[in-house]
């Protein structure tokens, strides 16, 4: 029995995980949801040591116990199954199973292979995979290695006295529908060896799966419900099921768009990233694009920017076709694009914020490839007042300023430079309260202006609120396209019933 | 004639071997066996070879254009000698004998710097075994000898540095009559050339109790960096009478960082390798003295005493083992007979006679 | 979730922290070039006088030029080891045409220092062509550029040294204003010259973005293969100069004349506090490295230190300046 009980984490202004309690008996499957940002990457990175908690306690079978580290979590018997592969792909599978963990097959300094591969062959055999462990792992399917993966965390089983956790992250997002049934089967054998904490977006997959489910929301557990009594709808409600504050999205400021279309696509197609989409972006709109990861939001923002060609269809921009596909044409068309990764592709940490601003239209403040750095510092000046960027001055690190500040930045610099589609890929990710409202008036303010705006948004909510039009989207194809604003919006439930 | 002299003064009996060249001209015409050397076609004799670090360094651009010289001697192009280029790696210079030797099938005139002591052995081995000829400058082990191969090992040239340097650190302390404050700059500190140099340069200070050595720095053969040496040098000790450095290179940057307080001429540089920009520094007066090592005759007169053994000129086993190992002459340059040197050797490429082998500093012209 | 909590974290740890920190790793390098100096002036007196801070000059000049050169690569996070290769060439090119055309400023010999510069600049550009349009790492392509480079200076000279004894143009070190030759003012032109264009104009300015982050500056339109092969050809003008001072210093142009300037420049630059990997840093830091190298290697010989002392005492600084200055977007702060 593995317990915690209120446990707490906080970080630099957040309060990412509010007295959770969680409990997981011998030969259980728990699932565990939530919204991006409910906490679950969190929780679990506690559950194996990779954080401490800041309060309460963790007892197994009673004893109250402290991770420094997920090594000394292995050694009570929780293994974690990564999300993102941890294998070695140079690694032969039996080296990957024994990472770390070698010593046991050295003798005189030597690593006795054909002993480690025999090991090796007895986790196999116990997650049912029939391959050579002296083979390269980079020649197995995603699948094999998912399970290689598992074979690796049971080695748990013969270095542990007392019972296994095992945390299973996502398990089934590279695998296709066969191979899922396949892990499930496998999974609910093992339960005489181990329990489970199974995470996944799937709704349907971690009820079919688990036998009680934990809900997550801002960090707290809002609810736990039993197999029997759950059922998807009931789940999805507790996820997000946050009154919707119209006053918080700003919606009564929302006004109608224009005629005039910045954006078209018509039947455009792009390997299997999506097929057959069609849309336009008018003046003032925004459109939010809605989906599961992977479903192909992502794409058609680099497509609309410029960077990836389309394989057929015709992207319209201003009235005019798109042949040219690289980012500088993008920039060129006024497209601006404000990314997720705002430390990657937002800002450069190291540049000012006068700097960062006038990275995208530096032939506007030089002559002759010398600087006007007096007109720089006055865009910055006037957009830092205009955004109420909070900075000390212009020639302050951007690097330095809080996400939402840089977050602002970032759309002062496409703003500025008079880009008229503006591509928002998770603007409000990582920003607290205050900061997110700070982005909602941006958005209603460009709108106001005839920007047209395509959102991929970090919640649900999130998007019906800022939306004009909703595209919703599944493995790359569109689903439904709700005409929010001039038809009604739809709800929560409309949007999941299409994702899913 | 001073610096043929003092050339000849200089050469002295090795502890194993006897100093050839002390015999110069005088043993030429007494060597037995010698036939004219006729013209010869490309092709029908054997393959000439130079094998040797590179051509960036003077040292062994006069080398490969000796070798040159000779193969052009032979009425063939000097295209016809093929140059083994080591950069440094014994591997290297051991791999491209062997291959040479396998294309030739042993009928090969090599000579070689082995680039390290060790790397000799095998070298010689492999053309004594294929039956091909080899001479050797520099690196051998103290080991292995000409004449335990027969004919196939001709001959090995050193060059002994302690005391033409000795000789060349003399030139200075006199310059700066005989007493005052001397510094020093070496070569990288591990090199035995290095070694020996400032060996030769404390031997000749004790002869002159006035001169007080401040201190000796390894400045790694670089002009650069003795430049820099030098400036820190004067920064310590202010003025100083004499610097003695154990290379042209060095001296160069020695004479720099000088020319930059405007103490050229006030003091006394010393270099050595008699290369012809230093040999124009002591015409100047800017230098006191150079050494040559004359790596023009040794490119060319171990190629051809290498090439006359495989021809059958000559038997090398019929040969005293002082013709078979032997030091290589050094000249002193000093302000008196720069002139003549640059006369005979620079501004006229010297014409040896090639088969003229153990007598080789005297220009045939 | 994962990301939302690193990025938090980041942010304000870094905020926390940054200004000690941040403080410190940018004084770092300045204030161990003051300790240095004074600890060479109290071990020997002499060390501190206007006569060794003119030698000191003079043996930084050179290095400087090529160490800022190279400073607007590493801006840019990539990395130029062509240095050697094209000091020698732009060394020796020069010499000739210089000898050719009369041999002394006074004559159109003069027109050879211009065209030393086209020199570097042309290598520079195929440094950077071979780098960006043959997708090699520019690592891998400025290195072998570089035995390019000293390959053809062998083959220009066949291993021999030209002379430059003009008067006019050796008066680079003979002739002193305010005690200092003018070398040291030429040095410090072009550093002025390569403020300017790091603080002042687009190019500088996309070497910092591009540095910073090239997916960013990618999506902000910069077309950032014209910047990094500007960058290449703007360091080969430097080496150029450096080239030339370094002829100037010495009298000599030759294979040689390259020699020492990758270890020197590199070892200045990272000393100096700019980061390997890009966007932080310039010529400034470069200034400060120069000479922390340069004061290091007199002021040990002037206070009787052995050579081989030297050489660890300036790998121990490598590595010390280089944990000074890194891990400000590290690991540490993000688990």
């Amino acid at each position: 029995m593995y317990e915690l009980q209120s446990v707490d984490k906080m970080f630099p202004g957040v309060h990412a995980l509010k007295s959770v309690d969680f409990k997981i008996g011998r030969g259980e499957i728990v699932g565990l949801v939530g919204e991006n940002g409910a906490g679950k990457s969190t929780l679990m990175k506690v559950i194996y040591g990779a954080y401490q908690p800041d309060g309460g306690t963790i007892t197994i079978d009673g004893t109250a116990v402290r991770f420094q580290n997920p090594r000394q979590a292995m050694d009570h018997g929780i293994g974690m199954v990564f999300q993102e592969q941890s294998l070695i792909t140079n690694l032969t599978v039996m080296e990957n199973i024994f990472l770390g963990f070698e010593a046991q097959f050295v003798s005189m300094g030597v690593i006795n292979w054909s002993k480690m591969a025999e090991a090796a062959g007895k986790q196999l055999a116990k997650v049912k995979l029939d391959i050579d462990p002296g083979m390269v792992t980079s020649k197995l399917s995603f699948a094999q290695r998912q399970l290689v993966e598992l074979a690796k965390v049971l080695t748990l089983e013969e270095r542990i006295d007392g019972d296994l956790v095992i945390l299973l992250d996502e398990p089934t997002s590279v695998l296709a529908k066969d191979e899922v049934e396949l892990l499930f089967k496998l999974v609910r054998d093992l339960t005489s060896r181990a329990s489970f904490i199974f995470v996944s977006h799937r709704m349907d997959e971690v009820l079919e799966l688990s036998d009680r489910v934990y809900v997550l929301k801002d960090g707290a557990v809002v609810d736990v419900v039993s197999k029997t009594e759950a059922n998807v709808d009931a789940i999805q409600h507790k996820m997000v099921g946050r009154d919707v504050d119209k006053e918080y999205y700003r919606e009564q400021r929302q006004t109608d768009f224009r005629d005039g279309v910045l954006v078209s696509f018509d039947d455009v197609s792009l390997g299997t990233s999506y097929r057959n989409i069609s849309f336009e972006l008018h003046a003032g709109e925004v459109l939010c694009l809605v989906g599961t990861e992977g479903s192909g939001r992502e794409a058609i923002l680099r497509t609309v920017f410029g960077l990836d060609r389309p394989d057929s269809g015709t992207v319209t921009i201003k009235g005019q076709p798109v042949t040219r596909f690289h980012a500088r044409a993008g920039v060129e068309r006024g497209i601006g694009y404000v990314p997720r990764e705002r430390k990657i592709e937002g800002i450069v940490g190291g540049m000012n914020v006068y700097e960062n601003m006038t990275l995208s239209q530096m032939q506007n403040y030089s002559s002759n490839g010398v600087l006007r750095i007096g007109d720089e510092k006055t865009l910055a000046r006037s957009w830092i007042e205009r955004l109420g960027i909070k900075t000390p001055n212009e020639y302050k690190d951007c690097g330095g300023l809080s996400g939402g500040n840089q977050q602002k930045v970032v759309l002062a610099k496409w703003r500025s430079g008079g880009s008229d589609v503006i591509l928002l890929d998770h603007p409000t990710r990582g920003l607290d309260i205050g900061a997110k409202e700070d982005v909602y008036d941006m958005v209603r303010e460009m709108s106001a202006d005839g920007v047209g705006i395509i959102l991929v948004a970090d919640t649900l909510e999130e998007a019906i609120g800022l939306s004009h039009t909703i595209l919703v989207l599944k493995d790359g194809e569109m689903q439904r396209l709700f005409n929010g604003f001039r038809e009604g919006k739809p709800t929560l439930y409309d949007l999941v019933h299409h994702m899913i | 004639m001073s610096f043929i002299t003092s050339h000849l003064k200089q050469l002295k009996q090795s502890r194993r071997t006897f100093l050839i060249g002390a015999a110069a001209g005088l043993t030429a015409g007494t060597v037995p066996g010698f036939l004219p050397t006729p013209a010869r076609a490309a092709g029908d004799g054997p393959t000439m070879a130079w094998s040797y670090r590179n051509r960036s360094n003077p040292y062994w651009n006069a080398i490969a254009s000796g070798g040159e010289a000779f193969v052009e001697s032979l009425g063939m192009s000097r295209d016809d000698l093929v140059h083994l280029i080591n950069e440094g790696s014994s591997e290297k210079s051991l791999a491209d004998v062997v291959a040479l030797l396998a294309k030739t099938s042993g009928n090969l005139a090599l000579a070689i710097d082995a680039n390290d002591g060790p790397n000799g052995r095998p070298v010689v081995e492999s053309v004594a075994e294929t039956g091909g000829f080899v001479c050797t400058i520099w690196n051998k082990t103290d080991d292995l000898h000409p004449w335990d191969f027969g004919d196939n090992y001709v001959a090995h040239a050193s060059w002994s540095s302690v005391d033409p340097a000795a000789q060349a650190a003399r030139v200075v302390f006199d310059a700066m009559g005989g007493k005052g404050r001397v510094v020093g700059l070496g070569g990288i500190a591990s090199n035995p050339p290095a070694i020996e140099r400032r060996q030769g340069m404390m031997d000749a200070l004790e002869d002159y109790p006035d001169i007080e050595l401040l201190d000796y720095q390894p400045a790694n053969w670089d002009t650069q960096k003795a430049a820099e040496v030098m400036a820190s040098f004067l920064t310590r000790f202010g003025e100083i009478d004499g610097v003695i450095c154990a290379s042209d290179t060095m001296a160069f940057g020695a004479l720099e960082a000088l020319r930059a307080e405007g103490l050229v001429g006030r003091t006394k540089v010393g270099g050595y390798d008699g290369t012809k920009q230093a040999v124009d520094l002591v015409l100047k007066g800017e230098m006191s003295t150079t050494v040559d090592t004359n790596p023009y005759w040794a490119g060319g007169a171990l190629l051809s005493l290498a090439w006359h053994a495989a021809t059958g000129a000559f038997k090398p086993s019929d040969e005293p083992r002082a013709h078979r190992e032997f030091f290589g002459p050094s000249i002193l340059i000093t302000e008196a007979d720069a002139a003549e040197f640059k006369a005979t050797y620079i501004d006229a490429t010297p014409t040896y006679d090639w088969t003229d082998f153990w007598g080789p500093t005297t220009p045939a012209n | 979730m994962a990301d939302v909590q690193t990025e938090r974290q980041t942010a304000s740890g870094g905020m926390a922290f940054g200004l000690t920190r941040e403080t410190v790793v940018k004084w770092a390098p300045l204030l161990v070039l003051c300790v240095l100096i004074a600890f060479f002036a109290i071990m020997e007196p002499r060390f501190f006088s206007v006569r060794n801070f003119a030698r000191i000059g003079i043996s930084s000049a050179p290095a400087l030029m090529v160490a800022v050169g190279v400073t607007f690569i590493i801006i840019m996070g990539s990395i130029d080891l062509s240095m050697e290769g094209t000091v020698s060439v732009s060394a020796v090119l020069f010499a000739f045409a210089f000898l050719a055309l009369g041999g002394t400023v006074a004559s159109w010999a003069w027109i050879a220092l211009p065209m030393a510069l086209i020199v570097g600049a042309l290598i520079g550009f195929l440094n950077g062509l071979v780098h960006v349009k043959l997708r090699i790492p520019s690592f891998m392509a400025s290195l072998a550029m570089g035995f390019v480079g000293t390959g053809f200076a062998l083959l220009l000279t066949g291993g021999d040294r030209i002379r430059i004894e003009d008067e006019l143009f050796r008066s680079l070190l003979t002739v002193r204003w305010f005690n200092f030759p003018i070398m040291c003012y030429v040095a410090l032109a072009f550093v002025l010259i390569a403020w300017f264009i790091q603080s002042r104009t687009t190019l500088g300015r996309n070497f910092y973005a591009v540095g910073g982050g090239e997916e960013l500056a990618h999506a902000s339109g910069l077309d950032v293969n014209r910047v990094r092969i500007m960058g290449f050809i703007l360091a080969g003008v430097f080496y150029a100069v450096g080239a030339l001072l370094a002829v100037g210093r010495i009298g000599i142009a030759e294979t040689a004349t390259g020699n020492n300037f990758m270890f020197v420049s590199i070892t200045a630059v990272v000393v100096g506090g700019t980061a390997l990997w890009g966007g932080i840093g310039g010529v400034w830091n470069t200034l400060v490295g120069v000479l922390i190298v340069n004061v290091i290697n007199n002021g040990m010989v002037v206070i009787g230190l052995p050579g081989y002392v030297q050489q660890g005492v300036l790998g121990i600084l490598v590595i010390v300046a280089v944990v000074l200055s890194t891990d400000r977007k590290s690991v540490s702060f993000v688990k």
